[in-house]
């Protein structure tokens, strides 16, 4: 039997992703909503068949450098919209060129809400998202796809980053990312934070979501 | 036709934890094992790496893809890319396996429950389903067996007794429960005439078996990351370290008997360069899963048995059950509960196991999930609208308070929800895929029904918002029924012994042999089973 059959099973998850995508499940459809999974996904998706090691592999766009013009305007709009000082750089760079990747439309997008951006004065993430939305209420995809890709570590349909996704930062103090727990024997049993209910008011208008069975 | 000479004393099909821990018993005894999967030999850190890779972490199977030759359903979806179900109710039976060394308890999450003494007796007690040809007492032992050999943790009786009377103590001390269910146990205890018991898990409490103290990773399902959670792979090692052989990639097609249809004298199996190869031995199991060892029996139609091998009664394939769930998930109104922390399913409400309604309604288990709700928790926030510092603390309550509990319900055999050959859809060697009719039992129906006011009462102790219900109803993966077990050749696969009655040498163990599907988790069960198989051949062939 030929070597690489019996490896078969050995498939990257780029591969898995691929599958997962042209697929085209119901989860799929219903966050297509959320703009987690566009049309254009499955377009890139498709190009950048058979599997991606890096940003050089024939066919697939190289990954943007950090100083890419635009690579600094999502880091801007990812300042604003996480209402944080300090965002990795490197990640930055990687969830955009996916997000990119996703959709034909999201760099023109990206730019036009960076130029929104630029000319208004924003306090808050909140402030800027109504904004934005309000501009062109196709921005609020792409505010979808950059919270998803900073807090859940997820662009285009791939983990970009697992450990990393921000909101493993905000709750590290109560639960670790499966498979990297470190809390000591029986960790489990004792009292996590309290956590009072939030006051804030979300910024967008609501999307549908259903939880699926696992 | 290779000229390899390949025999043992006893040829198993299938890896998972039937077919290993039948060969690692059968192998330490003196007597030779060969033992065919299907599926290629795997490791465990490709499928954790798989895993911090999977865009969507609550689907179980994706991080285990199959190979051609022995597909097995990508998804719990329908219409599926293989296991196609249909019927009223065909999305409530697409059950997800997985064929590989080691087999589907890659992704169990280790609840090892033993049945209750009715459940074997339901016939006879509740005038329901069917009785089985063994009794409790004869399994005891083999149970028992199982939780050493598997490393079972649980209670102590005297403090909680869980319906099934023990002999010996469990291995290892109950898991401690989380703070999340030692609140829920708390609330149950207060406010309902119901009790929250430890789930017995085959996860280590202390260093066991030359595997690590279980570490809270929270991932027993897909992939426990360091091996804590037994699973068949580790019977697959043990038995090869005594002396068993394995054959990986090797797809059982035909089951070769003598003139008499009497005795199986030989199986054959096609690499994957569909090479046929023949494997004689003095006795064969057939350990490969309710589905597919119901499929290959189906496969291996001949002219001596043209419905299928085994299958005099025309019950193989038939009786198809599963727990169905019932599953929601709600947004707590009460303090936080951080689910997630320490292992998956560890706590459980057991007063719907049991009782005099199992005449009209199906027994049912409750489990209140322990998993990590941070990415769902993200979802839900980010579709909601948030960005910025109020996504940050909504994601932080929600992850803090959203509650999933789901059921085990019981089905009943029924002759009509079967397993039959896809005439039109076949694997790269040609064996056709399984195809299976399955529609609810109303004794299931009740049950959920049942399920679903005690879950909407839970919502309002915990004054729940939010709620969203799993639409229908949905698979548990725990398939079973296919060859089932009865004292009558006419009507049943298999007798106590799981030995088929139509072939002296050729048994069964599988669920597939289960004659009614109780409410705990179907492994243990499966294992005493194979157990008591193993227990069975030594005396033969030792005798002999």
């Amino acid at each position: 039997m030929a070597e690489n059959s019996s490896s078969l099973w050995m498939v990257s998850p780029n591969r898995m992703r691929l599958s997962r995508l042209l697929r085209m499940s119901r989860r799929d459809v219903l966050l297509g909503g959320m703009g987690t999974v566009a049309a254009g996904g499955l377009v890139s998706a498709q190009a950048a068949e058979p599997d991606a090691h890096g940003s050089n592999v024939p066919g697939q766009p190289s990954l943007l450098s950090v100083n890419d013009p635009l690579v600094k305007q999502f880091l801007d709009l990812s300042h604003r919209l996480t209402d944080r000082d300090a965002l990795d750089e490197w990640i930055a760079a990687a969830l955009c060129t996916n997000i990119v990747q996703s959709d034909a439309k999201r760099k023109e997008q990206l730019q036009g809400m960076h130029a929104l951006l630029e000319g208004g004065k924003f306090a808050s993430a909140s402030d800027f998202a109504r904004a934005a939305e309000k501009h062109d209420p196709a921005f609020k995809d792409v505010i979808h796809d950059i919270m998803a890709g900073w807090y859940r570590g997820v662009a285009n349909g791939k983990v970009v980053v697992y450990r990393s996704a921000l909101m493993f930062d905000i709750t590290k103090d109560a639960v670790y990312p499966k498979t990297y727990a470190a809390g000591g024997p029986f960790y489990w049993t004792s009292k996590p934070p309290e956590v009072d209910p939030p006051k804030g008011q979300p910024a967008l208008s609501p999307s549908k979501f259903v939880v699926e069975p696992t | 036709m290779s000229s390899e000479n390949l025999s043992a004393d006893v040829v198993i099909v299938g890896s998972g934890v039937a077919g290993s821990s039948i060969a690692n018993e059968l192998v330490r005894a003196g007597i030779s094992v060969i033992v065919l999967e299907a599926g290629p030999r795997v490791d465990r850190q490709h499928f954790v790496e798989n895993f911090r890779n999977l865009e969507n972490k609550p689907s179980y199977q994706e991080p285990f893809p199959s190979v051609p030759w022995a597909p097995h359903p990508p998804d719990q979806r329908t219409p599926n890319e293989y296991l196609h179900t249909t019927g009223p109710d065909a999305e409530a039976y697409q059950q997800v396996y997985l064929r590989m060394i080691g087999g589907t308890t890659w992704h169990w999450a280790g609840c090892a429950w033993r049945y209750l003494p009715s459940d074997f007796e339901l016939k006879t007690r509740f005038g329901q389903g069917r009785d089985w040809a063994l009794k409790y007492d004869d399994l005891e032992p083999f149970y028992y067996q199982a939780e050493v050999m598997m490393g079972v943790c649980g209670p102590d009786p005297a403090v909680e007794d869980l319906g099934s009377p023990r002999k010996q103590p469990y291995p290892m001390d109950a898991l401690p429960i989380s703070y999340a269910a030692q609140q829920f146990r708390k609330l149950i205890d207060e406010k309902t005439p119901w009790r929250v018991v430890h789930e017995p898990q085959a996860r280590n409490t202390r260093p066991y078996d030359n595997r690590p103290t279980c570490e809270g990773h929270n991932n027993c399902m897909p992939i426990c990351p360091i091996g804590a959670m037994y699973n068949g792979s580790y019977s697959v090692y043990d038995a090869e370290a005594a002396g068993a052989k394995f054959i990986p990639n090797a797809v059982v097609y035909k089951i070769e008997r003598d003139e008499a249809n009497k005795l199986v004298t030989a199986v054959h199996y096609l690499d994957p360069d569909k090479g046929s190869h023949r494997v004689t031995g003095k006795y064969f199991v057939i350990a490969a899963h309710c589905i597919e060892t119901a499929k290959l029996l189906l496969v291996a139609a001949d002219e001596k048995s043209p419905t299928g091998v085994a299958n005099s009664s025309d019950q193989v394939g038939r009786n198809m059950m599963d727990h169905t769930g019932v599953q929601v998930t709600f947004i707590s109104g009460d303090k936080a509960l951080w689910p997630g922390r320490g292992p998956l399913e560890t706590n459980v409400i057991d007063n719907f196991r049991d009782g005099e309604w199992r005449k009209e309604r199906g027994a049912y288990l409750v489990h209140m999930v322990d998993d990590n709700q941070v990415d769902l928790a993200t979802q839900m926030a980010i579709a909601k609208g948030y960005v910025g510092r109020e996504l940050e603390e909504r994601i932080r309550y929600l992850a803090a308070h959203t509650v999933r509990l789901f059921s085990h319900n019981e089905a009943l055999p029924d002759p009509n929800n079967r397993l039959t050959l896809s005439k039109t859809r076949k694997d790269v060697l040609g064996i056709p895929h399984p195809d299976v009719y399955y529609k609810l039992p109303e004794y299931t129906v009740r049950s959920c029904e049942h399920t679903r006011k005690v879950f909407r009462e839970l919502i309002g102790l915990m004054h729940g918002t939010d709620e969203q219900w799993t639409p229908g109803y949905f698979p548990q993966d725990h398939p079973s029924g296919s060859t089932i077990m009865g004292v009558d050749p006419k009507d049943s696969v298999v007798d106590g012994h799981c030995r088929t009655h139509d072939h002296e040498n050729l048994f069964i163990a599988s669920s597939s042999v289960f004659s009614t599907v109780g409410t705990g988790n179907i492994t243990l069960t499966v294992a005493a089973l194979a157990l008591r198989v193993a227990d069975t051949l030594k005396k033969e062939l030792n005798h002999a």
